[in-house]
């Protein structure tokens, strides 16, 4: 793959999976999952 | 007596009731097309900006609204105010013209889920170069306009009236059992879009495809039409405009958090788009390399992608080739379902039974037989010349100008500030007051641009789709679409409400 396409898939999973664990960990108030 | 309103089980079951409904037809075929389109990486850049700045905050504001009130869209607006009530019914329009059509590409997914065991389309290249004339004149038996309505096409309609069927019982028990469904109706696509992912990056060709669609060029955002092409996938992917997140919104618990469950929603249905994405890309470029064209000549979007190039690509695959294309059009089909429960469900027969007192059961039904009724002229020989009108109608203009609507209602009437504050009482993330004005103002302010430059300055001086129905062309139909929409909303804005009865 292209350099500047091997970057873009990296920076943009970092993202978006590094939001969604983000938000998962801040999942305190009610009880997380079962709120 | 104060009903009892229809639950989500837990906390988990609401999110992937979210993330079902946003995640949809168009993170296959939409999503992918508009990256390599616009530039690759500099699009990502450019869409994950409008995901924080505009998508998490709308999200927000319709999930929050419908909680504050424990109504769906139109009740939101009634309490808001009666003379709004409108602009809550005008969003149920439009998802109930959307669900009648969106159904109808859903049979067509299962007509090639059933033709791919056979490869009824063929296979090799004379198959491959074929398959726009297989989707016309085969699957769509295609008239010559939409005035020539020629006969039904009996296999689709059947199909129309079992998908119809089976979200009737998927719908009529409530959030509950929707809950328990959408926790398989996500999960089936992922998998399957991983095997297509699979599939896709072991075929020769692959990675030039990869490349197509990555490859960046930070020089376009310069170029406003990369931040437009970005900022209205943002709107068109959350499944926002549509009124069912009120009513999703309204089955939370009075404790549960918003802030957080709606990042979350917009982090999972955007992992999955750009996930699609490589799937995609990867058999696009094995569809270069087996034919030897440019990138030009088979990325698309839309039907065109889904049941054109796709085919063509099953077509040349050198083995497995009925299994993919049934894995490729079960996939587009289960990632249909829950935006299409949500639209009828949450969109449509929760405000209905929220106004008018129905029993759960005879909302979903009577949703159920006129969607289908109106599916009717979607399978006919001219549907897709409709079904282009329509969705041009309601899930461009329709969706962008009743959001537009919403959030200066909710806004400046209601008070960002009290929405701001009532969600972070019981969130995890504290919004600060940029929030109120990303509502007053940004939303509002972006999304008119999209209208005016995206739609208005293209539709009005030509008429849309070169389509002539009668005295009227295209862009006039569009817009009788919508005013006609409009005036019912103050009609039953106007109605009196009738207290919903006790769920038997």
């Amino acid at each position: 793959m292209e350099t500047s396409a091997m970057i873009a898939a990296f920076v943009v999973w970092a993202l978006l999976i590094g939001g969604l664990i983000f938000c998962f960990t801040r999942m305190g108030r009610g009880g997380g999952w079962e709120d | 007596m104060e009903v009892k309103r229809e639950r989500w089980g837990s906390r988990s079951l609401f999110i992937f009731a979210a993330i079902g409904s946003a995640i949809g037809l168009g993170n296959v075929w939409r999503f992918p097309y508009m990256t390599y389109e616009y530039g690759g990486g500099a699009f990502l850049f450019a869409w994950i900006i409008g995901l924080i700045i505009l998508g998490i905050p709308w999200l927000m504001m319709e999930f929050g609204m419908g909680k504050y009130f424990q109504k769906g869209a139109p009740g939101v607006f009634e309490g808001i105010g009666k003379k709004w009530e409108w602009a809550g019914w005008w969003p149920v329009f439009v998802a109930f013209l959307i669900v009648a059509y969106y159904t109808v590409v859903m049979a067509w997914a299962l007509r090639y889920a059933i033709d791919s065991i056979t490869m009824a389309w063929g296979t090799g290249q004379a198959a491959a170069e074929s398959t726009t004339g297989y989707f016309y004149d085969t699957i769509l038996q295609i008239s010559s306009g939409p005035t020539d309505f020629g006969a039904q096409v009996w296999l689709t309609l059947a199909l129309l009236a079992v998908i119809w069927i089976l979200m009737f019982f998927i719908m009529f028990k409530g959030a509950r059992v929707i809950g328990k469904v959408v926790v398989w109706t996500v999960a089936i696509p992922w998998a399957l879009l991983v095997i297509l992912f699979i599939r896709g990056i072991t075929l020769p060709g692959a990675v030039d495809g990869l490349n197509y669609y990555l490859s960046t060029d930070f020089s376009v955002l310069t170029d406003g039409g990369v931040w437009f092409a970005a900022f209205s996938q943002v709107a068109f992917s959350l499944s926002v405009g549509m009124a069912g997140m009120y009513a999703y919104g309204s089955f939370m618990a009075k404790k549960s958090d918003v802030n957080n469950n709606a990042a979350i929603t917009t982090f999972a249905d955007s992992a999955t788009a750009f996930f699609a994405g490589f799937a995609v890309f990867s058999i696009v470029g094995f569809l270069m390399h087996a034919l030897s064209v440019g990138a030009t000549d088979v990325a698309a979007s839309g039907l065109g992608l889904a049941f054109i190039t796709f085919p063509a690509a099953i077509s040349m695959m050198p083995a497995l080739n009925g299994i993919i294309g049934a894995v490729f059009f079960f996939c587009l089909f289960f990632l249909g379902l829950d935006s299409a429960f949500f639209l009828a469900h949450g969109g449509v027969a929760a405000p209905l039974r929220d106004k008018l007192g129905w029993s759960l059961k005879k909302s979903t039904l009577i949703v159920c037989i006129a969607g289908f009724l109106l599916g009717i002229l979607f399978t006919s020989q001219a549907g897709l010349y409709w079904l282009d009108i329509v969705d041009k109608a309601v899930s461009f203009y329709g969706l962008l100008i009743t959001g537009i609507i919403s959030c200066i209602i909710v806004g400046w009437v209601f008070g960002a500030k009290k929405l701001r504050e009532y969600l972070n009482a019981t969130s995890d993330f504290k919004f600060g007051a940029w929030w109120d004005w990303v509502i007053k103002l940004v939303i509002p302010i972006a999304m008119t641009f999209v209208v005016i430059y995206g739609g208005f300055m293209v539709d009005i001086p030509e008429a849309y789709g070169g389509y002539q129905i009668g005295p009227f062309n295209g862009s006039h139909i569009i817009w009788l679409i919508l005013g006609i929409t409009l005036i019912l909303s103050f009609l039953l804005g106007r109605m009196k409400t009738k207290a919903p009865k006790e769920e038997e």
